[in-house]
């Protein structure tokens, strides 16, 4: 970032520094690819807001510390933290909180080791890849395996978190996963709760949402809904929503996927010449098959266990 | 006296913020950078320990500098510590910088040999004094 | 038409061909302007200017057939020979841009028509016979394309940029080196320390001059003994590799060879020839390098006569070219900066020449053709003659970092003596890397960086003090003929 010259720096125009960090577009692309997380994006806008006057204060000297970024996410499956936290990347590197601005994601596996000594080589390869920009953790819980007292998540904690205090200008950490086990997480480790300085809670989609993201998501593979389709969408969201394993946005996105092999495997069926309109109408029958409507759940391929948010 | 080795060694001693700098040049080029340190700095002596692997999904130097001080922590002040950036491109496939960061608080330096052999002729070899008396890991 | 009125029609041209007499070349199937050039022909492009009266077409017709298969007159032999593929093929005369009475030839040769791996066929070839015939007023070989599947027949450079940089341990940063001045009269001795001073004041490489041979004032051996002595000292004075490009050119082959293994005994990483040993001496010698670790310097010595003048003669990237085929690791291509010719943008095409891979056409760097390489070794370009640390901006902007440069009066010149020299320019070229690396504006910063860099090296300051006006101003002569629109206004 440019230093200020003598001249212009007895004042600093907020708004005009907003503009020039090129945030206003990051914002509008957030509002354009998310739908809904109005308290997310609130919170964005506020820490946002938060580390613009921070610079405006470090450039009269009013502040000497640089701020801790570590942030956490919390949310169920699908709640579009792995997006917010690219765009969050964004939004540091535009202000100048860190360099480059790239997003590592990862999980335990990732982090942890299978034998002795093979844990800190993994997470400091991870923490240089991420040096510059954003370090995701999701499930970062999973770290934390109390049960079994030789479990060498703790070594990567103990790295984790020399790196979170000590390397603040080199890179942000984001832990993200279910509020509840996070909370639990955070009681159990203090340490990260005292470096983390900012929590966004991701909400659960209203069936509304699940439907406009759906749209969405039809709008950009170039497919429409016929009326009586639109209907079917509509109760399928209702009754998936209510269901296990439900994960927000991913679930709406794997029904349509089902829905289009229905689709096709209706027109290839059909055994009649395909016309434009029918190549991107989904119909009714092609959601009203799912298991979802005779009680069943609807996942292809079938549940292991609860799949990563 | 002062080995002369690597790419800048006729600069003053680089700080870190200038070390950092280089190897964002490095990576910006799409290089690996690796760590290697020795007590022996023969001419000839290629082979540098190294200090873990070339990094090669590194983004930011801050990542290199991380294990620079790693090593540090073992070797400074004993050993020579450079920095040495891999190219993988086609028809190059080598070192495209290299440079000492790190060097012992004191560079004996090396003894040149002189063997007279047939006629006017020399055989040389070059020892460096580190090396002589004292076997790898405790010389300096 | 029936078959049988086919072949008879076909069967009178044939004899109209061959009739004994003179016959225009454009008419003996040397001038085929439809012709599409093969991937495996060797293309030549010809600067012709012909005699006042002559057609620019036949005469360029004349040199494919003077530089294969015709002689002056029709002859009946022809016909016991695939003749139609052994003669070169003229297949495009062009106007030379703003130089009236000139004309570019393109000319294709079959792949048939050169020994692999031999320069002296190569050129014996093209530039055998043809450049004195009488109908032609000037002629110059511009350029030529040499497709892969003759590329592949020679061994190139012995040891070629990166494995050289991997010898040395140098990296990152251009080399340095001088020439040790006076050329000639030092003793053995006193030639011996100028290396001394040179090499432990920092440069990697000095450099016997082309006639250093063995004189009355120090034969080869004494030559070869006290720089020796000197590399090894400075060598373990500075932790550095180092090396002094000992001139193994001699009137025999016998003697060079006898020259270059003492080389070789005494451990010298690098020996060097001249240009005017020959091309198959410089090929002799790069299998000799090849077989024995040696790195091989080419001082283009006499290039000069041949290279300089635009309308007649082989241009230097030609020269460029097969040097890189023969298999030297050095070569001289010229400074753009310094005392002798070079225009920027012809000298940027050899130092692409040297060094790149694949040559894309490029009309305002002089090169006419897409040259691929096929993994050839990278040939270091040197570049040298009044240079001094006070252009080290300018030269590594132009130049870029695989490349020798070598300041000898910029060394050896200094007011403070020799170890200041080479430290002064030792300074400046570290210094200048750096701030290049740091994404500084060398060009425009360069005289910045190096008085910062003065700060911290008396030595700098005063060779920046004693050289800062030197320059060599004067217009070149070998410049491109097509000239990038951006840079009129340069």
């Amino acid at each position: 970032m440019d230093a200020p010259t003598k001249t212009t720096s007895d004042a600093v125009d907020l708004q005009a520094e907003f503009t020039a960090s090129g945030l206003a577009d990051v914002f509008d692309e957030l509002d354009r690819d998310l739908v809904g997380l109005v308290p997310v994006k609130l919170r964005l806008r506020e820490i946002a807001a938060l580390l613009l006057v921070d610079r405006a204060r470090a450039r009269f000297g009013l502040s000497a510390i640089s701020p801790t970024l570590h942030m956490s996410f919390t949310g169920n499956p699908g709640t579009g933290k792995t997006t917010v936290a690219l765009r969050m990347a964004e939004i540091l590197h535009r202000l100048g909180y860190v360099r480059k601005g790239h997003l590592v994601t990862v999980t335990r596996d990732d982090l942890v080791g299978q034998y002795i000594g093979h844990t800190a080589p993994k997470t400091k390869e991870i923490l240089k890849k991420a040096m510059g920009g954003v370090l995701f953790i999701d499930e970062a819980y999973y770290l934390y395996r109390p049960e079994n007292e030789r479990d060498y998540g703790q070594e990567a904690i103990e790295i984790l978190l020399q790196v979170m205090e000590n390397q603040r200008d080199d890179l942000v950490v984001i832990l993200a996963g279910y509020g509840d086990r996070m909370e639990r997480f955070f009681t159990a480790n203090p340490g990260f709760r005292s470096r983390v300085a900012h929590h966004i809670d991701f909400p659960d989609y209203s069936e509304r949402e699940l439907y406009a993201i759906g749209g969405r998501i039809l709008d950009g593979m170039n497919y429409t809904l016929s009326p009586e389709a639109e209907e079917a969408l509509t109760r399928y969201i209702a009754i998936r929503a209510k269901q296990p394993h439900f994960a927000n946005g991913r679930s709406i996105r794997n029904a349509l996927d089902r829905a289009r092999l229905r689709q096709a495997n209706r027109l290839f069926a059909s055994g009649r010449p395909v016309t434009v309109e029918d190549l991107t109408t989904i119909a009714a029958e092609d959601i009203l098959a799912s298991r979802v409507f005779s009680g069943g759940i609807d996942s292809y391929p079938p549940i292991r266990t609860e799949s990563a948010a | 006296m002062r080995i002369t080795q690597g790419a800048f060694s006729f600069l003053p001693d680089l700080t870190d913020e200038q070390i950092a700098k280089q190897i964002q040049y490095c990576i910006d080029k799409g290089w690996a950078v690796n760590i290697e340190f020795t007590d022996d700095p023969h001419p000839r002596n290629t082979y540098w320990e190294m200090w873990g692997m070339p990094m090669f999904d590194v983004k930011d130097a801050a990542g290199v500098l991380f294990e620079l001080n790693e090593c540090r922590k073992t070797y400074g002040g004993r050993n020579y510590i450079r920095v040495t950036a891999f190219d993988s491109t086609h028809t190059w496939e080598s070192v495209r910088l290299s440079f000492i960061t790190d060097r012992p608080a004191e560079e004996p330096g090396f003894a040149l040999d002189r063997q007279e052999v047939d006629g006017r002729n020399v055989r040389y070899t070059t020892r460096s004094y580190a090396a002589m008396s004292r076997p790898e890991g405790a010389r300096y | 038409m029936t078959t049988t009125a086919l072949e008879t029609k076909t069967a009178e041209k044939k004899r109209d061909r061959y009739s004994a007499g003179v016959m225009e070349y454009r008419k003996m199937g040397y001038w085929q302007p439809d012709y599409e050039p093969k991937d495996t022909d060797v293309i030549a492009l010809f600067r012709v200017t012909p005699q006042d009266g002559v057609d620019p077409i036949e005469a360029s017709a004349a040199v494919a057939g003077e530089s294969s298969t015709a002689t002056w007159t029709v002859v009946w032999t022809d016909r016991l020979t695939a003749c139609d593929k052994y003669r070169a093929k003229c297949y495009r005369v062009d106007p030379v841009p703003n130089t009236p009475g000139s004309w570019f030839a393109y000319i294709a040769y079959d792949l048939d028509l050169f020994e692999n791996g031999s320069i002296a066929n190569l050129s014996a070839s093209i530039i055998g016979n043809v450049f004195g015939f009488k109908p032609l007023k000037a002629l110059r070989l511009e350029d030529m394309r040499l497709p892969v599947a003759y590329v592949k027949t020679f061994d190139g450079p012995a040891t070629g940029i990166v494995v050289e940089r991997e010898r040395l341990d140098k990296f990152g940063r251009p080399l340095l080196g001088a020439t040790v001045k006076p050329k000639l009269g030092l003793s053995g001795r006193n030639y011996g320390r100028v290396v001394y001073e040179a090499l432990k004041g920092g440069l990697d490489f000095t450099k016997d001059d082309e006639n250093i041979n063995s004189q009355p004032f120090m034969h080869w051996r004494e030559r070869f003994l006290y720089c020796m002595e000197a590399v090894n000292k400075a060598q373990a004075a500075t932790g550095e590799v180092k090396g002094t490009y000992l001139n193994v050119t001699a009137g025999t082959m016998e003697d060079m060879y006898e020259r270059a293994e003492f080389a070789k005994q005494l451990g010298s990483n690098i020996i060097m020839i001249d240009l005017v040993i020959g091309y198959t001496a410089i090929q002799s010698m790069s299998k000799w390098a090849r077989r024995n670790d040696m790195i091989l310097h080419l001082h283009r010595a006499g290039h000069s006569t041949y290279t300089r003048q635009k309308s007649h003669g082989v241009s230097f990237r030609v020269i460029t070219k097969w040097m890189r085929l023969a298999g030297v690791d050095h070569i001289h291509a010229g400074t753009v900066v310094g005392k002798l010719e070079g225009d920027p943008y012809t000298t940027k095409g050899y130092y692409d020449l040297c060094r790149e891979d694949f040559v894309p056409q490029n009309l305002a760097h002089g090169i006419f053709f897409d040259q691929p390489w096929a993994s050839t070794r990278k040939l270091m370009p040197v570049a040298s003659g009044g240079i001094h640390a006070g252009q080290m901006h300018q030269l590594i902007d132009l130049l870029g970092e695989d490349v020798v440069l070598q300041f000898g009066g910029g060394t050896i010149g200094h007011p403070m003596g020799i170890q200041a020299g080479a430290q002064a320019n030792r300074v400046a070229l570290e210094a200048m890397i750096f701030a290049r690396n740091e994404g500084r504006d060398i060009l425009s910063e360069g005289p910045e960086i190096l008085k910062a860099a003065a700060r911290h090296c008396m030595p700098l300051k005063q060779a920046l003090d004693t050289w800062k006006d030197v320059t060599f101003n004067y217009t070149s002569t070998d410049t491109p003929d097509f000239v990038p629109q951006v840079t009129a206004a340069e």
